[in-house]
């Protein structure tokens, strides 16, 4: 028995050792091969796009894939040790959009060049390109972007609430069985975009400055009243203190939902996974905080940043402006469902078929949207700090919003100065 | 074994089938998972309603480079090799230490101790830079050797544990009666050290099986990814979709070679005394 | 190999010719080294590392801002309450769990043990828990708990809609079913093994001698368990401490349900914060090494002495 183990683990070791004998190839002459670090974005769109560019490249550049982990924490983590390292095999990098000015500050990202700059600026939204930008420079070129919309049952809701009150009202008229709203809230990056749109929609901001708070108390109280009221109210979703964006579509598929607030990819997956659902679903604009001030939706998708250890800026820098292509940005939108970050690109008839009724919806979204207040270098602090405030949502008294908001605040400045524990 | 009367039978058919159900049922609840479509997947209930093997099937799409089957074949050779290494340096070390009389027992035992009871996750970050400096980045040795640090303090103690009950005085008695060195070795000692042996082996192999941070840190391709590594590539149908159905999947088809190991190792560990005859 | 040669221990006794303790001493150090070297290359220089890092002010993000600050990170770390609060629930998870794991895992070592029939079968079976891939672990049993996903609120007597993990003392009493379903088996292996060192014989004379089964269980099987027991809970205790995997994936450590070794993530990872997160690594080993310590004093665990027979 003993020269049986032996047996199997020699032909483990040598069945492992040919296996892990497949090194990179990298060729002296010809094609600059970029590395381009991403997750691996399920549909498959954006190695289809770097095909595309690699060929009409003529021969410049060849854009290859090393995949990270699905979840954003993980692909930070593992791009974070390798630029920390100075790992010069990083060339081209899929950043979250919350992740430039932490980036760019730690000079991890090679700033974008002016002419690159205005290529890939063109006819952008603003609301994109704030994302993009770290002390007033390019440092990111946006790719392909997102944002959330209400959806909701159009059998059970007349016509869409414009406002979050409104929303709850009519969610607990409807009764909890079948009316409840599906949102983000466990602790985690989701209910950050929660609370800081909210915080935007009531009139007032995070921070005004990378290291000054802003958080003006009236609006504040007001965003986190809606917060606290929706929690404790009837139509609340039962795993709430654990939601995200998953969850929340799961529960609109399975019909006990009358509203959620997600992102587009829930109307692919409800037209497959639940027709029943799927035949009633509508679309309709984030909801308001109240009707003075506007509506400010979340904005998310991913940034292509250059490694500033990278080998081959030039290339890669080049490889951005082909990606962002008008052309590519459909080609990522048809496949991937994935919004493009140039305006005019919604008049395009594939953007109509990739979003029956609702492309207008999301131009006006990403239009109108707030971003986080990635412009702070400290970002995660931030994120941390408010999630630590905020949740669980429940413990927000919608009567008694004061302590709320102290300790909001008190976490947000700790996070600025960076200081203490979080 | 002794004969029993009919209340121990059914004492222990009961307590049979009481650790079986309180083992399995949470791996039945994920087999279950693992057979249902991704519609069906949050149904709440036990059973799958629909019963799909996509889940199984897409994990292996891709021959080689299927998202399961290289960082399966990495994980077994990894974990097998980690353990029989560890388990030879523990066996001479502790065999040293429960036997033989040196200064620096107690500093060996102390600082391995210690060594294995730094927090990992602070570990991981410069023992990133030093592989990647001395090419060992992505590499089986690269996630061999930690792991070989942090599962012989275990191994050692346990193995210590269990050297110190050997009463070694059996040998020269055998030694006595006639026996050579080496017989009386193989034929008294080895049998009393083997349950010891084979749960050190065990518990390594399942350490280096289960491990994540190291895994996740010290690798970057399929080269050498093992598979709790691998589970954090998989993807759902959108970046926001989680893949509950395949994640299922695989841990289910990743336990089938702990199974295997664990049959085979566990039959050794049993009485040693008896199969020695050496008593009184 | 020297191995017969020095099989003949020394004991204290009269004193041995100084050519055989030599010799011992030596073989000692010959079968000692590799496992020590092995040991110290991988850690040596990270633990160091992790110790110079902590006395200084190091954020990845902000790399123009260093330098040596003492034992400001300390100081940062043990005044804050979120650091009591970590590990106090840490210290609650670790003992409950610990505790539960003992009882059960003795129990089923000895069903393990005295099984009539299907010996191999219990054994893997028990062992299936311990073999699981970690996250997936928690994960499973968070799926099966959560009320949009899981069964266990379809049960009779519990309510539809429990939130499991929204509440303090539910999500501590899910997290710490997960890690004793887990690790239970870990314990059971070692209990095990130890009884299948120990003597039928003493039980028969203990029999005849007209001792009940508690009392041969107290007086017979407990004592000669004593190492393998005592390695159990001192490793079980050790690793509990550092529980990061289930509590993670259940409830992000919101609830109050935080462990330390999150919060070293927080500092670590999600912050880059080097020097605090690398102080909070390094309150945790000590804190681990005080355990060890209370163990190995306190119980006499592998006592390194020169003692080479036992009971």
């Amino acid at each position: 028995m003993r020269r049986g183990i032996l047996i199997v683990i020699a032909s483990a070791a040598l069945v492992g050792g040919l296996l892990a004998c497949g090194g990179d190839g990298s060729s002296g002459g010809g094609p600059v091969t970029l590395r381009w670090f991403i997750f691996n974005e399920p549909s498959g769109a954006p190695q289809k796009i770097a095909q595309r560019c690699s060929q009409q490249s003529g021969g410049r550049y060849e854009i290859k894939f090393e995949f990270l982990p699905s979840q954003a924490d993980q692909q930070r983590e593992q791009l974070v040790r390798r630029l920390g390292a100075e790992d010069s095999s990083l060339d081209l990098l899929g950043l979250d959009v919350v992740w430039t000015g932490e980036f760019a500050n730690a000079g991890w990202i090679e700033p974008v060049p002016a002419s690159t700059a205005k290529i890939v600026s063109d006819k952008v939204f603003s609301s994109v390109l704030e994302t993009a930008r770290f002390e007033d420079r390019l440092y990111t070129v946006p790719i392909w972007s997102n944002t959330q919309l209400l959806w909701y049952r159009k059998d059970l809701v007349p016509s869409a609430p414009k406002t979050w009150d409104e929303m709850i009202d009519m969610g607990e008229k409807i009764g909890r069985t079948k009316g409840r709203i599906q949102v983000q809230a466990n602790r985690y990056e989701g209910l950050v975009v929660w609370v800081n749109q909210l915080i935007a929609s009531a009139g007032t901001s995070v921070l005004s400055g990378p290291k000054t708070v802003k958080l003006d108390k009236a609006p504040t109280e007001k965003a986190l009243g809606i917060i606290g009221r929706l929690s404790r109210s009837s139509v609340a979703a039962p795993n709430l203190t654990t939601s995200n964006e998953d969850s929340a579509r799961l529960g609109f598929e399975a019909g006990n939902s009358a509203f959620q607030i997600n992102y587009p990819f829930v109307y692919p997956s409800a037209k497959s996974n639940a027709p029943e659902i799927f035949k009633n679903m509508a679309a309709a604009q984030y909801p308001a905080v109240d009707d003075q001030h506007p509506v400010k939706p979340p904005i998310g998708g991913i940034n292509l940043g250059v490694s500033a250890y990278s080998k081959h800026k030039a290339e890669a820098f080049a490889a951005t402006e082909c990606l962002v292509k008008p052309a590519n940005q459909l080609e990522v939108a048809t496949l991937g469902g994935l919004p493009p970050v140039r305006e005019d690109l919604y008049d395009e008839p594939e953007i109509d078929k990739v979003y029956p009724t609702f492309a207008q919806q999301i131009r006006e979204s990403i239009k109108n949207a707030a971003p986080r207040p990635s412009e702070s270098p400290a970002y995660q602090d931030l994120s941390l700090a408010i999630q630590r405030a905020v949740h669980p949502t429940t413990q927000i008294d919608p009567k008694n919003l004061d302590p709320a908001y102290d300790k909001l605040r008190k976490n947000v400045e700790k996070a600025v100065k960076r200081e203490g524990l979080l | 074994m002794r004969q029993r009367g009919p209340g121990a039978l059914f004492g222990t058919s009961l307590g049979l089938f009481v650790v079986l159900f309180y083992a399995l049922l949470p791996v039945l609840w994920l087999l279950s998972v693992s057979l249902k479509t991704p519609a069906t997947v949050s149904d709440k209930k036990f059973l799958p309603q629909d019963v799909t093997l996509d889940n199984y099937t897409t994990l292996f799409d891709g021959g080689l480079d299927s998202p399961l089957l290289r960082p399966l074949i990495n994980s077994i050779s990894i974990a097998l090799i980690a353990t029989v290494i560890a388990v030879t340096l523990a066996s001479f070390t502790a065999y040293a230490i429960a036997r033989l009389d040196f200064p620096g027992k107690a500093v060996i035992l102390a600082g391995a101790l210690a060594i294995a009871m730094f927090p990992p996750i602070s570990v991981v970050g410069p023992l990133f830079d030093m592989w990647r400096t001395l090419g060992l980045y992505d590499t089986y040795l690269g996630l061999i050797i930690p792991y070989l640090t942090f599962a012989l303090p275990l191994a050692i103690y346990t193995l210590v544990a269990f050297f110190r009950e050997i009463p070694w005085e059996l040998e020269q008695a055998a030694q006595v009666d006639g026996a050579t060195p080496w017989q009386a070795f193989r034929k008294i000692i080895l049998p009393l050290a083997a349950p010891g042996v084979f749960t050190a082996a065990i518990l390594v192999f399942i350490f280096a099986w289960n491990d994540f941070v190291f895994a996740i840190t010290l690798t970057s391709s399929d080269s050498a990814r093992t598979v709790p590594a691998a589970l954090a590539f998989f993807t759902g149908d959108s970046q926001f979709t989680a893949p509950t159905g395949n994640i299922a999947a695989a841990a289910i088809l990743v336990t089938i070679p702990i199974i295997v190991f664990v049959l085979i190792f566990q039959r050794r560990i049993v009485a040693g005394l008896t199969a020695g005859a050496v008593k009184g | 190999m020297g191995v017969p040669a020095v099989k003949k221990r020394g004991r204290g006794g009269p004193k041995q010719t100084s050519d055989r303790t030599k010799a011992e001493r030596k073989l000692a150090f010959l079968l000692c080294a590799p496992a020590v070297f092995v040991m110290l290359l991988v850690t040596i220089y990270p633990i160091l590392y992790a110790i110079v890092l902590s006395v200084q002010k190091v954020d990845l993000r902000f790399p123009e801002e260093s330098g040596f600050v003492g034992l400001h990170n300390y100081k940062a770390v043990l005044t804050s309450p979120l650091w009591w609060q970590d590990v106090f629930n840490t210290t609650f998870v670790t003992v409950v769990s610990v505790a539960i794991e003992l009882v059960l895992g003795m129990i089923l070592a000895l069903v393990m043990h005295r099984a009539l029939f299907g010996r191999g079968l219990i054994r893997t079976a028990v062992l299936i828990p311990y073999g699981i891939v970690t996250v997936v672990a928690a994960f499973a049993w968070f799926f099966a708990f959560d009320p949009s996903s899981g069964f266990v609120n379809s049960l009779p007597f519990i309510a539809d809609d429990k939130a499991w993990f929204g509440d303090r003392g539910s999500a501590f009493s899910v997290i710490i079913m997960t890690e004793i379903w887990k690790t239970t088996p870990f314990m059971a292996l070692l209990l095990l093994a130890g009884l299948a060192t120990i003597d039928e014989g003493l039980y028969e004379a203990a029999k005849v001698d007209g001792a009940n089964a508690w009392q041969r269980f107290y007086r017979i099987t407990l004592p000669l368990l004593k190492p393998a027991l005592l390695v159990a809970l001192l490793f079980r205790t050790l690793d509990a401490f550092r529980v990061f995997d289930s509590i993670f994936i259940m409830t992000r450590g919101s609830q109050d349900t935080e462990s330390v070794s999150i919060l070293g993530y927080n500092q670590l990872i999600s912050r880059l914060n080097l020097g605090l997160g690398s102080a909070v690594s390094v309150l945790i080993f000590i804190l681990v090494l005080a355990i060890a310590f209370v163990f190995v004093r306190g119980f006499g665990t592998a006592t390194p002495g020169t003692q080479g027979e036992k009971r």
